[in-house]
């Protein structure tokens, strides 16, 4: 008896000591109000003006290099990306309204609807990239536990769309920084089950922004890794963020055309 | 009759007699007919490896496609409930021989050492014994594609791929609703190219298609009608006639527009409505792109004949006119001793008529064995010209018709060229014409 009580209270010291590392498992209710703090940071509520730097590797082609202006509105969701570099893709433009995706190309002048998945200038960066965060509108949530993602403890978990909601990945897995909530890797699955692309986080910013009364947290760098064709991958840089508001006709297709004349 | 045979030995004679005139005017319309039946054996040789090759390739010679919109700015090349449309189909093309349903799409094919965009096609291999007739397959098994997950490259796509049979790529497109999805198959055929289309032509099973677009078993991406031999030429005919016909039986059909599927993409996403919509096209729409160079060998091959044939007329009619001045006292002669105006007429028109004759049947013959002889020496051509001819190589097809058309309108002609001067001749007085020197 007394050696069953000598175990049981070596057990209780061990799991004193052991506990403060083991995070308990979160439920449904806290991972969706985790993933909306996730989004919240990311939040602007109004005008968002950015420049965004793109690089592209191939394997097996030259390196391709992008400047672009990007401009959003939270309110209905619009979003414009004008390329200002190289001079041969100066004009070229996405314009998101009513939920459609446009393309310009000033050397045909002519509109072309786009999917909303579509790679923007032939990157391995989407819409969605340089869009506000809807992961908590988008996803169901599941948790993976926490890890150590080099110096920060990382809450992993794994997200599954939402049935009635269209999206590029059906499967996200989310590694955000238990301190900050910034999101520091997110892996993107097929269908299928297969990881298609890896991307990281490794800095961000943040911006006071009127419209929101507070900081708004943006990725200053984001790196993209194909991992279907290994050898491909992409360097985002955002910079020059500005959340005064815009005009409020630049979201038509007169204004991004007026910037190639 | 008897005057009409003496007339033409008389002719006969005539064309012996003056041997040096008679070959080179012969040799000159040889020529003219040699180069006819070479550009006729072109064109044809083109067209018919066009047509097998789109026939084999990306169509039938009808097709019944379409698109199917989720939203507005979300569409597939997919026909929902295709048994349903083959049963109208059925009743209402007895031109028909057979069909087959494929599934349609665009993916990324990637292997370890380089990645292509293609056409994915998705055939039951079971179902397709005209393709794997004309297929011709350089390594590994074409009915290997009855396997789940498996696929067929054309040889340029392994040069770009460096892959071989029993390699594994992996591919990755997206559904019809946006969703990034990819499907790992095995690489069980390679086969030799067929021209432009081989360059961005993959098969894989018509599940695998289905599994990779995400797409229900009722669904597919195109029924190819075949028509027996005698209606190809009716296509355009036959492909308005089902239009309505679908049209009465419920579906929703598109306005006819004489590009392949995949031009369509853009159109069909610009326009506002969702649902179900079906294409009827027929194999010319489905390759269009590429017919131009038909039309621009045949307005080429009018323009090359017109000229040669306008040197022809003329060298006729010159030579006629110094026949005539040349054999004037003969002339006189023969309508002194009772020969009436029309044999005189008829005199050189026979002449001129034996001439394209000799000079028609020649020049076929002549034509003819240069075709085959090209044929036989299985000429390669340059890349660039393969994208035109749908072939890597040059082939030329002869067919009697076309021999016996070109013969009989050269001899038509060289024989019209001589009715003028031949008519001029017969015009001669006799009196003057037997006093005349020349």
């Amino acid at each position: 008896m007394s050696r069953i009580r000598l175990s049981l209270a070596a057990a209780a010291l061990l799991a004193s000591v052991a506990l403060p590392h083991v995070a308990h498992a979160l439920t449904k209710p806290e991972l969706v109000e985790y993933l909306k703090a996730v989004d919240e940071r990311q939040k602007n509520q109004g005008d968002w003006r950015s420049m965004i730097y793109m690089e592209q590797k191939e394997k097996g082609k030259v390196d391709v290099a992008y400047e672009a202006l990007v401009f959003r509105r939270s309110q209905d969701q619009k979003f414009i990306i004008l390329f200002t570099q190289p001079k041969a893709s100066q004009g070229q433009g996405y314009l998101r309204i009513d939920k459609n995706l446009w393309f310009y190309d000033p050397s045909v002048g002519k509109w072309e609807r786009r999917t909303e998945r579509e790679r923007i200038g032939g990157t391995n960066s989407r819409r969605s990239d340089f869009d506000e965060s809807r992961l908590a509108e988008e996803y169901d949530p599941e948790d993976n536990g926490e890890v150590k993602l080099g110096t920060y403890t990382a809450q992993v978990m794994t997200l599954h769309g939402k049935p009635d909601i269209d999206l590029a990945f059906p499967t996200l897995k989310l590694w955000v920084d238990k301190e900050s909530k910034n999101i520091l890797k997110r892996e993107e699955y097929a269908l299928s089950g297969r990881l298609l692309r890896t991307s990281f986080y490794s800095k961000w910013k943040k911006i006071y922004s009127e419209s929101k009364k507070g900081d708004t947290w943006y990725p200053g760098e984001m790196r993209f890794y194909d991992e279907v064709e290994k050898a491909n991958s992409t360097l985002i840089v955002i910079k020059g963020v500005d959340t005064k508001a815009l005009e409020a006709n630049q979201f038509t297709k007169a204004w991004l055309e007026s910037k190639s004349r | 009759m008897t005057n009409l045979f003496l007339d033409f030995r008389i002719a006969l004679r005539s064309l012996f007699q003056h041997r040096r005139r008679t070959l080179f005017l012969v040799s000159a319309i040889s020529l003219v007919t040699g180069l006819l039946v070479l550009l006729n054996a072109l064109s044809t040789g083109i067209s018919e490896t066009m047509i097998r090759a789109a026939t084999t390739l990306s169509s039938g010679h009808v097709n019944v496609g379409g698109f199917f919109k989720v939203t507005s700015s979300q569409c597939g090349p997919i026909v929902t409930e295709y048994d349903k449309v083959v049963k109208v189909v059925e009743a209402n093309v007895p031109e028909m021989a057979h069909w087959v349903h494929r599934g349609r799409g665009w993916a990324k094919v990637i292997a370890d050492s380089g990645s292509v965009q293609a056409g994915v096609t998705g055939i039951d291999i079971s179902n397709e014994p005209d393709f794997k007739r004309t297929l011709t397959i350089v390594s590994g098994n074409i009915d290997d594609l009855s396997q789940p997950n498996t696929m067929l490259i054309f040889e340029s796509q392994v040069e770009r791929l460096k892959v071989k049979v029993g390699d594994a790529v992996t591919l990755s497109a997206q559904t019809n609703r946006g969703a990034a999805n990819t499907v790992d198959c095995r690489i069980v055929a390679i086969a030799k190219d067929m021209g432009l289309m081989s360059k961005f032509g993959t098969f894989v099973p018509v599940e695998t298609t289905r599994s990779l677009y995400q797409l229900r078993p009722d669904t597919t991406g195109v029924v190819q009608l075949y028509l027996r031999p005698q209606y190809v030429k009716d296509v355009t005919a036959i492909a308005a006639r089902l239009r309505n016909t679908l049209e009465k039986a419920g579906y929703r059909v598109m306005d006819p527009d004489a590009n392949p599927f995949w031009m369509k993409f853009q159109t069909v996403n610009r326009e506002d409505w969702t649902g179900q919509k079906l294409d009827v096209t027929t194999w010319e729409d489905e390759v269009s792109f590429l017919t131009w160079t038909l039309k621009v060998l045949s307005v080429l091959k009018l323009v090359l004949l017109t000229i040669l044939i306008a040197i022809v007329v003329t060298g006729i009619m010159n030579t006629m006119w110094i026949a005539i001045r040349e054999r004037t006292r003969e002339i006189g002669t023969l309508r002194a001793i009772g020969m009436q105006r029309g044999g005189i007429l008829r005199l050189f028109l026979f002449e001129s008529f034996q001439m394209g004759v000799i000079g028609t049947v020649a020049g076929a013959a002549g034509g003819s064995l240069v075709a085959v002889l090209l044929n036989m020496a299985n000429i390669k051509v340059p890349l660039g010209v393969q994208l035109f001819l749908m072939s890597d190589h040059l082939h030329l097809a002869v067919h009697l018709s076309a021999l016996l058309g070109a013969g009989f309108m050269i001899t038509l002609i060289t024989t019209l060229a001589a009715l003028y001067p031949a008519y001029r001749a017969a015009r001669l007085p006799p009196v003057s014409a037997m006093s005349h020197f020349g």
